[in-house]
């Protein structure tokens, strides 16, 4: 018992300053380190990958936004996350048809965007998807008389 | 130092740095770098989780963003739900993925140092601990940091970004970007194999992982430190070929996982995944992710087939598939020290490893280490269902409601991580029970394993290769063998009650 005693004693001065300058190196100089350099290097990124309409902020690329009017592509609203930001190209053409009536803009021509804005998973693991903010941007920039309330 | 005085001071270090952290979470309402101002945890949360965190075990019982994790629109938090300020993401999650890690680390090298002939102790934990984090853990994690924020991860301090939609012209709509300090956590919480995420939905949410090569990345980091300590073994004894039985055992197992995992279909994308993972990376993910222990996840457990659920509880009732780093490796050493002893019965010879004989006392402490998870997964599971605490939560007794409880405390006990419950298990039966189970779960094993490696010291060396050979294919399948004996006839009538029944039930409903 007085062994253990003395142990203790001679542990517990070296545990104390290596628990505190592990806070500061672990807890405090590396993430802030991190963050100097990213905020220099790499910005857009390390602030959210920004999208911008018109100059303007309008959301977060990797982040799934709202989109409740039919003359938009809508997002998933059952994922793990609850921000999916991305649809399957099935998703996206099953959504033509309402796009192409609340618009006018032909189906071949949305097909066309759908197409454009494809992205890939790596080969056969996985279906190609869609960004729905970057889609629907899309449909704003090439569309400008159907989508003149947005501009 | 000997085993005690390593064990000890890691012991003693670890709680200093886990009082630390806890102040941080009880104190985060009135410390800076707090701009959505969140209150402190309550004392049984917050306990929990520095627990949790120090323990490697990385269980949430919080949404690290706050409420705002199921919203795509959140524009105002709503109060009651724990979240995390900057500061505690930074001083108490980061902070102690870096430290457990590094103890991780360090009490596999001490153990292994006793099976190298001549070494006259275990080392130094202080001296360990920091070359850990200064040699392994700081480079590796700055580069990964840096690939991440490259892949799009957020890494900033100001605050959660609100704006006007795009459709906001005819909807008035905003939105809140929630940014934060995430490429550095999320590079030590996958190299360390910790798994707490930043956000509550983990590495489903897309700031934490945002396309399919942040995802490989990731998967890349959590196999690295557990697969590469399996050679530091070999490299250590100076015995390379005794790498073979760790890392064949382990990859064997891991390739069943695999196996069982994948049985029922090939996955596509359903509900509760998300569509740049795709149902392959989802299912892959949380294979590897109980095979090493990390816990984190980038789809919803809920949403997963049952087989899927039963080769995860496969990886963390063994916690040797090659397991979480350091801990892995000890795990590995004390299966095959339990094998030996069983062929050493079957064949009638002296039970010996690396020229090592082994004693009774040392089957006595491997068979204690072993038994300590049973303990604690299966005690608690049934309390939590025998004093209410489960029907509290709204957690039914059938066998998807026991899934969930089981997983809980299984994930615990391994010190993985990942759970159904997230969030709606912050009631203080949970929170408490919980914490005892990830301490045991850490400490107890440790402790017993060290004790293990330090009376290997001194001890006689034979020169006569009278024991079974352990670096053929054999002797791993023996192995791999009498792992799967003894792990799953312990916990099988739990699996039965649990994933087997819900797989059959579902079968049955036509699913």
């Amino acid at each position: 018992m007085l062994n253990l005693k003395r142990e203790f004693r001679q542990i517990y001065g070296p545990a104390v300053r290596l628990a505190v300058i592990s806070v500061v190196l672990c807890g405090l100089v590396f993430p802030l380190v991190i963050t100097g350099i990213a905020q220099v290097f790499l910005p857009s990124q390390a602030n959210g990958s920004l999208v911008q309409l018109h100059g303007r902020n309008v959301g977060s690329s990797l982040i799934a936004q709202n989109f409740s009017l039919p003359i938009f592509f809508h997002p998933r609203n059952d994922s793990a996350s609850g921000v999916d930001p991305d649809i399957t190209v099935q998703d996206a053409r099953s959504q033509i048809p309402r796009i192409s009536s609340a618009t006018s803009i032909s189906s071949d021509m949305l097909k066309q965007i759908v197409n454009q804005n494809e992205e890939g998973t790596f080969w056969i693991f996985g279906n190609p998807y869609v960004n729905v903010l970057r889609i629907n941007l899309a449909l704003i920039q090439t569309n400008s008389s159907a989508y003149r309330a947005f501009q | 130092m000997d085993w005690k005085e390593y064990f000890l001071a890691a012991l003693i270090v670890n709680i200093f740095q886990m009082a630390l952290a806890f102040v941080i979470f009880a104190f985060q309402g009135v410390l800076p770098l707090n701009p959505q101002g969140f209150p402190g945890l309550s004392w049984d949360l917050a306990f929990m989780q520095v627990i949790s965190f120090g323990t490697n075990t990385n269980l949430q019982h919080y949404n690290g963003e706050g409420n705002c994790v199921q919203l795509p629109n959140c524009a105002a938090l709503t109060p009651g739900v724990p979240g995390l300020s900057y500061l505690s993401q930074m001083m108490a999650v980061q902070f102690l993925q870096f430290t457990s890690a590094a103890t991780g680390i360090c009490a596999a090298v001490a153990m292994i140092r006793g099976f190298v002939a001549h070494s006259k102790d275990l080392g130094n934990f202080y001296v360990d601990f920091t070359r850990s984090l200064t040699r392994i853990l700081f480079p590796l994690c700055f580069v990964a940091s840096l690939v991440f924020v490259g892949l799009g991860v957020p890494q900033t301090l100001t605050g959660y970004q609100v704006f006007f939609t795009v459709e906001s012209a005819a909807t008035r709509a905003t939105q809140t970007i929630l940014v934060g300090p995430v490429a550095s956590l999320v590079s030590i919480m996958q190299l360390g194999t910790n798994g707490g995420g930043y956000y509550g939905a983990n590495s489903a949410y897309p700031f934490q992982n945002p396309n399919p090569a942040s995802d490989i990345f990731q998967i890349f980091l959590m196999l690295l430190i557990p697969t590469t300590l399996c050679f530091v073994f070999g490299q250590l004894i100076g015995k390379k070929r005794e790498t073979r039985p760790i890392l064949w055992g382990a990859y064997a197992l891991f390739a069943l996982d695999l196996l069982i995992a994948f049985t029922p279909n090939f996955p596509v994308v359903g509900p509760g995944m998300e569509v740049r993972f795709g149902g392959f990376f989802s299912v892959f993910w949380t294979v590897v992710t109980t095979a090493v222990t990390t816990g984190s996840v980038n789809a919803s457990l809920s949403g997963l087939n049952p087989f899927v659920i039963l080769s995860a509880f496969n990886g963390m009732l063994i916690q040797a598939t090659p397991g979480g780093k350091g801990v892995g490796v000890m795990y590995m050493v004390m299966f095959i020290i339990l094998t030996v002893f069983i062929v050493g019965l079957m064949s009638g010879r002296t039970p010996e490893y690396l020229g090592l004989k082994i004693t009774a006392r040392d089957v006595k402490l491997v068979m204690i280490a072993f038994l300590v998870h049973p303990v604690i997964v299966l005690v608690p599971t049934v309390l939590a269902y025998s004093t209410g605490a489960t029907s509290a939560i709204g957690v039914g007794p059938n066998s998807i409601g026991f899934t969930k409880i089981f997983y809980e405390f299984t994930s615990a006990a391994a010190n993985n991580g990942s759970d159904f419950l997230g969030a709606s298990a912050n009631t203080p039966f949970f929170n408490i029970s919980t914490a005892i189970v990830m301490f045991l779960g850490r400490f107890a094993p440790i402790g017993l394993l060290l004790s293990l490696g330090g009376s290997m010291i001194n001890r006689k060396r034979l020169t006569t290769e009278a024991g079974v050979r352990t670096d053929s294919p054999l002797f791993a399948l023996i192995l791999v063998g009498s792992i799967l004996v003894l792990a799953l006839l312990t916990f099988f009538p739990f699996l039965a009650l649990g994933p087997i029944l819900e797989f059959f039930q579902g079968r049955m409903n036509g699913f």
